[in-house]
């Protein structure tokens, strides 16, 4: 296998947009190629798209050619548009990744965009119903809020976890995110007590446990890592990777408190990087709802299973901590445009290595960070590691 | 300026596949029976007669042994509730049962997501006992069952 570098990449605004879909596009697009030197969109190989749904938010399909056209790319090796829900856009990262070790080709685009916010916006809610199974799920009120309400009653019902663990995640990212200009919560800085407060969704879930529905698009251009210094000083490397997905439908998962995919994909992401979990300074998590970033510090390896609660309360998963979990603001605090969140997942790490994030959330001497995204009824989990060298 | 007016029309019927209840009958599904046997007031599923395997949601191909000889089992109509919830998310066309409690109930070990009836949140609690209830659903165009549970009496 080829090593894999990341060399540029670009970052819009999140949040409520007065921008279409392929406005989103463009801008991310923009800011790449402008965070390059000696690339031009003529010069990408193969190009991929996360997006989500496109079909329901946008009412666009085959996707991947326009997004292109809109950026002068005229691909010659790979083109395609990925969809795996909350993680459509890790699975873009994945195959440009893939392709480039693999020897398919050398320089890919990838660009990750969701436009979830629409006039009607019942008909936003009602497009996430289809993402756990329609028919034998959905059909019975089942979508993402309601679904990870029941992983949290059944966290405090197992292990003990309390209402208040669960709004310190909120509290940790949104502090975060109260300082990045680029999040959908910025400006902004929420207590425990607003948190548990906030208008009830799917209890014990509030507004506030809640990631929102968002605009936005991120872009990154991949190389295979001998050509990386021909186009920045500072490259970032693709160290490994995992991914795992056991069932679907609620009655084929391994159990709503316990996602053994993900502890299953995070081996694997430990074992292609060569490292354990201590080894990790920094991760960019999953945190669609509080709950979700305390299953995952369980499921990663950062504590015990059970005691993710604790370790938010200790102060674990903040600056100083142990691993220092989601210093953009997370899918809380940045908002959650389903295709773009893990290509801001990895930008996060990108500044972060190069030294480009500012000093209130700069993790000192980071040298491997994690980034992972659970999708649909959280029954895939995917995971890849970077590298500063 | 002066327009020449292109009429699109301000309401149309809720297009067939935005429903969310699943098509039940024999020209859309293998597994039609499922519905038959619901509108008489049977929870049924499939189970492998190969290995044993007994499925939820029910199926044509077993996917522990991949045999397709298959046969229909009769589920208990009673269970345990798992997990509930109150959700005020509800999908374009479930408007009016907002806010909805929604829940996940073990019948014979298989964990069968439910809208839950006849019930308000403070009277659930893990572990407590539900029954089955058939629903009929309509839309003026096709005749549809579905299930949900309450709590038993």
């Amino acid at each position: 296998m080829r090593r894999v570098a990341v060399v540029g990449v670009g970052h819009t605004k999140f949040g409520k947009r007065d921008a279409g879909w392929r406005d989103l596009v463009q801008e991310a697009g923009k800011l790449a190629f402008d965070n390059v030197d000696n690339l031009e969109p003529k010069d990408i190989e193969s190009f991929f798209v996360g997006a989500a749904q496109p079909e329901r938010f946008a009412f666009l399909t085959h996707v991947a050619p326009l997004a292109a056209e809109m950026l002068g790319i005229t691909p010659r090796k790979i083109i395609a548009r990925t969809e795996l829900a909350c993680a459509s856009g890790q699975a873009a990262i994945r195959y440009a990744y893939a392709a480039i070790a693999a020897g398919l080709t050398d320089i890919a685009m990838v660009v990750g965009v969701e436009k979830m916010f629409m006039p009607d916006m019942l008909e936003a809610q009602s497009n996430m119903t289809c993402v756990l199974d329609r028919e034998w799920d959905g059909v019975n009120g089942l979508s993402a809020p309601p679904f990870f309400a029941m992983c949290a009653q059944r966290h405090m019902y197992e292990y003990g976890t309390t209402r208040e663990q669960m709004a310190m995640v909120r509290v940790k990212n949104q502090k975060f995110a109260s300082k990045n200009e680029l999040a959908q919560f910025y400006g902004k800085e929420f207590t425990v007590d607003q948190v548990v407060n906030s208008k009830p969704v799917s209890m014990p879930l509030c507004l506030l446990d809640c990631s929102g529905i968002t605009d936005g698009g991120a872009a990154m251009i991949l190389v295979e890592a001998s050509l990386a210094r021909q186009f920045t000083d500072t490259p970032i490397y693709i160290l490994g990777t995992g991914q795992a997905s056991i069932g679907n439908l609620i009655n084929g998962l391994p159990g709503l408190a316990n996602w053994d995919a993900c502890r299953i994909a995070a081996e694997e992401a430990y074992r292609s990087a060569r490292i354990t979990p201590d080894d990790v300074d920094i991760a960019e998590t999953h945190d669609c709802f509080t709950i979700s970033e305390i299953i995952e510090y369980e499921e990663l390896g950062f504590c015990k299973k059970g005691e993710g609660g604790k370790f938010v309360e200790e102060g674990q998963s903040d600056i100083g901590g142990k691993v220092v979990v989601n210093t953009r603001g997370g899918l809380l605090g940045m908002g959650h445009p389903l295709g773009a969140t893990a290509l801001s997942q990895a930008i996060e790490l990108f500044w972060q290595f190069r030294g480009e994030v500012p000093k209130y959330r700069y993790v000192d001497g980071a040298e491997i960070g994690i980034t992972h995204n659970l999708s649909g009824s959280a029954s895939v989990h995917s995971i890849m590691i970077y590298g500063r060298g | 300026m002066e327009y020449r007016t292109v009429k699109i029309p301000d309401k149309i019927n809720l297009p067939t596949m935005l429903d969310f209840y699943p098509l039940q009958t024999e020209k859309w599904t293998r597994v039609s029976r499922f519905f038959e046997n619901l509108k008489e007031g049977k929870l049924t599923t499939t189970q492998c007669k190969a290995c044993g395997k007994l499925h939820w949601q029910p199926r044509i191909v077993c996917p522990e042994c991949m045999s397709d000889d298959l046969e229909w089992v009769e589920l208990p109509k009673e269970g345990k509730l798992h997990a509930f919830v109150e959700s005020i998310v509800v999908p374009l066309g479930m408007e009016q049962e907002m806010p909805m409690l929604v829940g996940v109930v073990d019948v014979s070990g298989l964990l069968i997501s439910t809208k839950i009836d006849d019930a308000k949140l403070e009277d659930l609690e893990i572990g407590m006992d539900m029954e089955l209830k058939v629903v009929r659903v309509e839309d003026g165009k096709q005749e549809r069952y579905w299930y949900r549970f309450r709590p038993k009496k």
